[in-house]
């Protein structure tokens, strides 16, 4: 009996949880906490507590989804910091280029602070790639620097090797891919970030 | 025609429920439940009692509303809302705003013929 209307509060939490997964972390956790907290006030204040009372109680509640649609409606309506959003994005992607790590740095401080943005998201954002742009540029230009100074010095004579041909593919494609995440991931952030202000 | 006034009455409702809440906690604090069970008594004000939740969210982010936990006498603490600074004067400038539009729209809908 009372684990029957335990797991209709507990199907209903898990369906909410699910319904805010696209909220800022802090947020989803507080709307969670203030709901389940509201059931367990309205189930003490229960002169009976059965199945139909349960589900009377989460019906006025009201429907996860609704809930999770008003959530998100005053993320759109707030639009705050939504322009910094932008400069945080192209900061990922370019500003270590701009200004050698300082610039990346910020883009990152800035995709932490918006609201925009899930902690999934924002976790991709500042993995996928550390420095942006400017670690395969890096890549790319240390290379080329080591390559033009071991010719002079070693000589002429046993310079070329079959290794370093091999190693040179396995670079190339590790500075091409290194180019291509970083610029997928920003594609990435600006389609999430133009549907949570869709939905608003 | 009654389906779109059933969705004006929606954004009525939706409109003025912040300042029915920010009304709510003039006088005295108040944790979630009880404020929406203050909301619910009054009939045809709130449909679904957990969009408050959400709402409470905004107002607190936006500075209108502020929170502390307090110890509850029976079970874990509870979050209560009161108002800012910021809240009251919103609250004051809807309430000039709010009676203006009602005595307007009074004078017509009422007027006895």
């Amino acid at each position: 009996m009372a684990s029957d209307t335990d797991r209709l509060v507990a199907d209903y939490l898990g369906r909410l949880d699910r319904e805010l997964r696209d909220l800022p972390r802090a947020r989803r956790r507080e709307l969670m906490e203030e709901i389940s907290g509201h059931i367990a006030e309205a189930r003490a204040d229960l002169e009976t507590e059965n199945e139909a009372a349960i589900r009377s109680l989460l019906d006025r509640l009201g429907d996860p989804e609704e809930i999770a649609a008003e959530a998100r409606g005053r993320v759109g309506v707030e639009r705050r910091g939504s322009a910094l959003d932008i400069v945080g994005l192209v900061l990922l992607l370019i500003g270590g280029v701009v200004l050698p790590v300082v610039g990346w740095v910020i883009g990152v401080v800035l995709l932490w602070i918006s609201e925009t943005w899930t902690t999934t998201e924002k976790v991709i954002g500042t993995l996928i790639v550390p420095g942006g742009l400017a670690l395969p540029l890096f890549l790319v230009v240390v290379t080329a620097s080591a390559e033009t100074c071991s010719g002079p010095t070693e000589g002429p004579l046993t310079c070329t090797g079959g290794p370093s041909q091999a190693a040179q593919v396995l670079g190339a494609i590790l500075v091409i891919v290194l180019f291509i995440a970083p610029l997928a991931t920003t594609a990435f952030l600006a389609r999430r970030r133009t549907r949570a202000l869709a939905t608003a | 025609m009654v389906a779109r006034q059933d969705a004006l009455l929606a954004q009525m409702r939706r409109g003025t429920l912040q300042y029915c809440v920010l009304s709510l906690l003039a006088d005295e604090e108040r944790y979630g439940f009880d404020l929406v069970r203050g909301l619910s008594e009054m009939d045809g004000m709130v449909t679904s009692e957990g969009t408050i939740y959400p709402l409470l969210s905004r107002l607190r982010r936006d500075g209108l509303v502020e929170s502390t936990w307090q110890e509850s006498p029976s079970g874990p603490p509870r979050r209560y809302y009161r108002l800012t600074a910021a809240g009251r004067g919103a609250l004051e400038g809807f309430r000039l705003e709010w009676r203006r539009f009602r005595d307007a729209v009074d004078h017509f809908v009422e007027r006895k013929d």
